[in-house]
């Protein structure tokens, strides 16, 4: 990936010395015309076209903001209710994330989820324990947490 | 005897690129400047010439699977179909316009028909081209 956007970078460089002008906008066009160079030989690269994995990042980031709003709303909701009805525990999730910075990553975006808050992770980093806020259905919010946020990871890294 | 061409594809993995925006430079000079479609389409072509040497005709038919004979009927409707827009608007066939536009982040740029005509001739000459060396390659 990064070599792909090196090469874009070198690319637009090259468009500008043979354009003969260094303004923005001649770098603009070099990496359009880089970005459609590597897109039609994308099946040159190992990896992935790069722009597929910047989208990925964007949705990751946008997961991200949305969590925090709704996580914010929930503990709101549940300040301003009369009567305290939840019932607290920990759970522990294991995960098939390998790098470390994917499970820092993972381990952030449950922190900010609505309810859930990561304490620790196991020593071989396999499994996350998670305090629940609510733990009436802890397969329900293992599941949720799996299928959203560890796809979206997966989605950026693979 | 099968040799190892390592260098030979490594190198052309980075060059083919250059080559490639060299040829869009050409292709855009070609109004103010030596170049057009003519060349620059037989440099995209000797582009991927230089991956046919230095990969097999299956890896680049994996790697850009482009029916080049399709090429050549884009090619020829883009070059007819400009002349043809002259026709509708009451001028003779193949006349050209041109204009200036303020694009967003481009600024000040003229823009002309002939550029359409232009990426007929680059698309056919890439068409042709390739639709010979790869027949020649193909039969045994």
């Amino acid at each position: 990936m990064a070599f792909q956007i090196l090469l874009n970078f070198i690319l637009a460089f090259i468009w500008m010395f043979l354009q003969g002008s260094y303004d923005p906008a001649a770098f603009f066009v070099g990496y359009l015309l880089g970005l459609l160079i590597i897109y039609t030989f994308r099946r040159f690269f190992k990896s992935r076209f790069y722009v597929h994995r910047v989208t990925a990042v964007l949705n990751l980031l946008y997961i991200f903001m949305r969590e925090l709003v709704l996580s914010n709303i929930a503990v709101l909701k549940l300040i301003l209710k009369p009567q305290l009805d939840i019932k607290p525990g920990i759970f522990a999730l294991p995960t098939d994330l390998t790098e470390d910075w994917e499970i820092t990553i993972l381990a952030n975006l449950i922190t900010l989820t609505p309810g859930t808050l990561v304490v620790d992770v196991s020593a071989d980093n396999k499994i996350l324990y998670v305090h629940a806020m609510d733990i009436d259905d802890a397969e329900q919010s293992i599941k949720s947490i799996k299928d959203s946020f560890e796809v979206a990871i997966m989605e950026v890294s693979r | 005897m099968k040799t190892n061409d390592l260098i030979l594809q490594t190198v052309s993995k980075i060059i083919l690129f250059v080559i490639i925006l060299f040829s869009i430079h050409l292709f855009f000079a070609g109004h103010y400047h030596p170049g057009g479609g003519f060349v620059g389409g037989l440099m995209t072509s000797g582009a991927i010439v230089l991956l046919l040497l230095a990969f097999d005709i299956k890896t680049v038919g994996k790697i850009l699977p482009v029916d080049y004979k399709k090429l050549i009927g884009i090619g020829l409707l883009f070059s007819v179909g400009t002349g043809l827009g002259a026709l509708v608007v009451d001028l003779p066939f193949l006349t050209h316009v041109f204009g200036y536009v303020n694009l967003p982040i481009l600024g000040k740029t003229s823009l002309h028909t002939a550029v359409l005509f232009d990426t007929g001739v680059f698309l056919l000459v890439i068409g042709v081209t390739m639709t010979i060396i790869q027949t020649i390659g193909e039969s045994e």
